[in-house]
């Protein structure tokens, strides 16, 4: 049943990819910029909660929550410290505003990753898993315990932010935000506050996805960086800005290198990607749900 | 910049100030005269080549690529390959450094026309990371992390050393003397408002390929200079990080200008090396610095040095009656 | 002679029809009038003329040649300039070297394109600010420097998109009598604008636009009678 199995392994890969994905796609869609230093939250988190279980004593079931809010405190900080230049009338970069988010976050990115490195030391711990259930079966299937209960973790955080984003008050002045900002901030919507809300859950979002596969990929500092590479694939395949498309587009990605990877190269399952993203960006640049991406 | 003083004499001011720099490189050895340490310099100015590449696309077009490393590791595996398995020197592998890395850029090049910011550095990215795993992983072929060995060319690392400062030279007084010309006006026309640019007349299409050809073939020669300094090349050139570091010493040293990559590249790889003595912390300090440097002084230190000047110049005096 | 000939174009927007089928023509040598309220498709018939947008259909020609779906570069090359609504500069180059972008652009030889931008510069009462770069200008004199960025090299038809808008009057007065004096001198021009008077003062012809069309394309004085053109912007016929 090695299908079902790839199939299986694909689809949960995705799940936790996809944590990753919504965050990044939202802050995309408020602030029209990529985070280069996502990876780096996925980091934290796999720190946080690998930390705070061995060194702390933690339960790993405390440990996640903890994760989660390291994440979101970084990501606000981050917001408040350096994206705020975007929005608020700072005119030394002027109209290559963009191009300021990409070196600033791009530096940020290797900054947190070499303190972490100086600060914690290279070496690789293993994150506690949540569950010590080494196999469980399902039907045909042999699963993990720690990667099943990590995966229906995933499932319901997203399905929780989700619906927070389409229904909750300050999902939808996201959304407003996300559509037009301007417009949203004269129908009196605090923007900079959308904006920290933002960034925080996608650090958060993040921290966790790098807390549940702690116990998979072993926290080092530049753990990060695959995970990172995978998100904007994932961002640009299912539109950018596009919650459903993120969560869409990590799931085919997921089963796609799973596959991929037993059938066509091991060695260069990690090219997939990138080459995806390099055909999309150039042929289809607002993915398969996204918004129409600008022009110059 | 204040009123008066025209581009022309900022650009030439600015060529004035990395000519002293260079100056002093090249009499530094008669007072540094350990090799370790003319070694470092060496290494820095290969970073400046790659710095001042990636000031062309990003300074002066408005195009922030994330592959200058990368196509410095295409070079310095052109020559590799070719010396490896042909036996070649530098003087065919240099050349087809060039040529081969230009190509290559001008092929990304055409292909991202179009894309700006964030869709621009993604895409550079990936283009950076699919060619550094697949040397990486074609082991066969370029014993992938294990590298290669390269024929050096001269006995003497002073040699080595006085080589790559004149090639330096050379592409910084050739990039003078096209930022002087029209090719300056449309550059950075094209980086200020590219759709003006485009109804004012200006080849958009023409000229965004021509700097994208040039970046990757400063830094094709860089790493084909390198690869025979170090006389070893490996996918480690590559890395993201290194691209990082060029990007680090652009943005420091001053974004847009002729001094601030050769001035930045030498100050911050002259600094790392005394980093590393204290703990390795290179990389966390430059990173430092760049977000500190965006965030702030988006002008670097060439910047914060003409404003210092500008300030000693206007000290207290009576304010001219002319209005606005 | 028709210099300029708009031919039944129309451009959809979704499902907004912006243009539909406008034509007109313009004689070397005009200066036509674009009025209409807003929303008529003035601007979006502007980016079409100038490249900035394709047509949905119809055709547009400049001295016989057709120039539907060229590139804005290459259309600045044959002789179409325009000016944009929101004023567009090169921010962080002088205002010399703004104007010296256009004309070196379009073939100028650099000391030839240095002696106009200062003649334009001179015209304009720019000289105080000449080297100050384009972002520490105001808005007027940003407005005065895309005019002139449209006059380095005399162009086949100059595309005027709401010059006078909030303008200081002064500043109208500089660019009216520049437009008046080029005009005199044969230059063609397509000029945009809300302000009545000024498209009266310099206009012997009018074309005024509703809805994506074309609804009255006559002398000036007719076309500010004419009660359809009245219609169209007080929404009701006149008395």
């Amino acid at each position: 049943m090695l299908t079902l199995d790839l199939l299986i392994n694909g689809l949960i890969i995705g799940v936790f990819y996809a944590l990753m994905a919504i965050g990044l796609s939202l802050i995309f869609g408020i602030l029209k910029v990529v985070n280069f230093a996502h990876g780096e939250f996925y980091m934290v988190g796999a720190y946080a909660y690998t930390l705070s279980a061995l060194m702390l004593g933690v339960s790993p079931w405390l440990a996640l929550p903890l994760a989660f809010v390291v994440g979101l405190v970084v990501g606000v900080v981050v917001e408040r410290l350096l994206m705020r230049p975007l929005y608020s009338g700072y005119t030394s970069w002027g109209s290559i505003r963009d191009e300021y988010a990409v070196i600033v976050t791009f530096a940020l990115s290797i900054f947190l990753i070499n303190v972490v490195d100086k600060v914690v030391g290279p070496f690789a711990y293993r994150g506690p898993p949540l569950v010590d259930v080494s196999r469980i079966a399902i039907g045909p299937i042999l699963i993990s315990g720690h990667r099943l209960i990590a995966a229906v973790v995933a499932i319901a955080v997203i399905v929780v932010v989700a619906l927070a984003i389409r229904y909750s008050y300050w999902g939808r002045q996201i959304q407003a935000v996300s559509q037009n900002r301007l417009g949203a901030s004269l129908a009196g919507i605090d923007t900079a506050k959308a904006s920290a809300i933002v960034f925080a859950l996608a650090g958060g979002l993040a921290a966790v996805s790098g807390a549940l596969l702690a116990n998979i990929f072993n926290p080092t500092p530049d753990v990060g960086v695959f995970p990172a590479i995978k998100s904007y694939v994932i961002v640009v395949l299912g539109g950018m800005g596009s919650v459903p498309g993120s969560i869409v587009a990590s799931l085919v990605l997921g089963v796609l290198e799973s596959f991929g990877g037993v059938y066509i190269s091991y060695q260069y399952r990690d090219t997939f990607g990138l080459l995806i993203l390099i055909l999309f960006l150039l042929f289809r640049p607002q993915g398969l749900f996204g918004e129409k991406a600008r022009e110059v | 910049m204040a009123g008066g003083i025209g581009t022309g004499d900022r650009l030439r001011a600015e060529f004035v100030a990395s000519f002293v720099i260079l100056l002093l490189v090249a009499v530094l050895p008669a007072f540094v005269t350990n090799a370790y340490w003319q070694g470092v310099v060496v290494v820095s100015m290969y970073f400046a080549l790659l710095a001042v590449a990636w000031n062309i696309l990003a300074g002066y077009t408005g195009q922030f690529s994330l592959a200058p490393a990368a196509f410095g590791m295409i070079g310095a595996y052109t020559t590799g390959l070719l010396s490896y398995y042909y036996g070649t020197g530098a003087a065919i592998g240099v050349p087809a450094a060039i040529i081969v890395s230009g190509g290559i850029g001008l092929a990304l090049g055409r292909i991202v026309l179009r894309l700006r910011g964030p869709y621009l550095a993604l895409t550079t990215l990936s283009f950076a990371e699919i060619m550094r795993l697949v040397i990486s992983n074609s082991i066969d072929f370029t014993r992938g992390d294990l590298g290669l060995n390269v024929l050096g060319i001269f006995e003497e690392r002073l040699a080595y050393y006085y080589l790559i400062l004149a090639v330096l030279f050379a592409v910084q007084a050739g990039l003078y003397y096209l930022l002087r010309a029209r090719a300056g006006l449309y550059l950075r026309a094209i980086r200020d408002d590219e759709i003006a640019a485009a109804s004012r007349g200006v080849k958009i299409v023409w000229w965004k390929t021509f700097a994208f050809t040039l970046s990757a073939a400063i830094c094709g020669l860089a790493g084909a200079l390198y690869g025979h300094f170090a006389q070893f090349v490996s996918p480690e050139l590559g890395l993201l990080s290194q691209t990082g570091i060029v990007i680090s010493m652009v943005v420091i040293g001053g974004l847009g200008t002729l001094v601030g990559p050769v001035g930045g590249a030498l100050l911050v790889y002259v600094l790392s090396e005394f980093l590393r003595d204290v703990g390795n912390a290179q990389l966390v300090v430059f990173a430092f610095l760049v977000i500190v440097f965006a965030r702030f002084f988006r002008q670097g230190l060439w910047g914060l040095l003409l404003a210092a000047v500008g300030f000693w110049r206007a000290r207290p005096v009576a304010p001219s009656p002319a209005a606005k | 002679m028709p210099c300029l000939v708009i031919d039944r174009v129309s451009k959809s927007f979704g499902g907004v029809k912006a243009l539909d089928a406008a034509s007109f023509s313009l004689d070397a040598g005009e200066l036509v009038g674009l009025i209409g309220p807003n929303g008529s498709g003035k601007t979006t018939l502007i980016n079409i003329l100038s490249g900035h947008l394709a047509a949905d259909s119809g055709s547009v020609a400049l001295d016989d040649e057709p120039i539907s779906g060229l590139r804005p570069e290459v259309l600045a090359r044959r002789g179409v300039l325009r000016m944009f609504q929101l004023t567009r500069a090169f921010p962080r180059m002088s205002a010399l070297d703004n104007l010296l972008v256009a004309g070196c652009a379009l073939g100028l030889p650099q000391h030839e394109a240095h002696a106009r931008a200062l003649g334009l510069i001179e015209d304009l009462r720019l000289t105080r600010i000449m080297h100050l770069d384009a972002a520490q200008l105001s808005g007027g004199q940003l407005k005065l420097l895309e005019f002139g960025s449209c006059f380095m090299v005399p162009p086949r038809i100059a595309l005027l998109d709401e010059p006078f808008a909030a303008v200081h009057p002064t500043l109208k007065e500089i660019m009216a009598g520049f437009i008046r004096r080029r005009h005199a001198a044969g230059q063609t021009f397509l000029l945009v604008s809300h302000d009545m008077p000024v498209i009266v003062e310099l206009c012997p012809r009018t074309v005024c636009m509703n809805a994506g069309r074309v609804i009255a394309d006559e002398a000036t004085r007719a076309v500010l009678a004419d009660p359809v053109v009245i219609e169209a912007y007080l929404g009701e016929a006149a008395i």
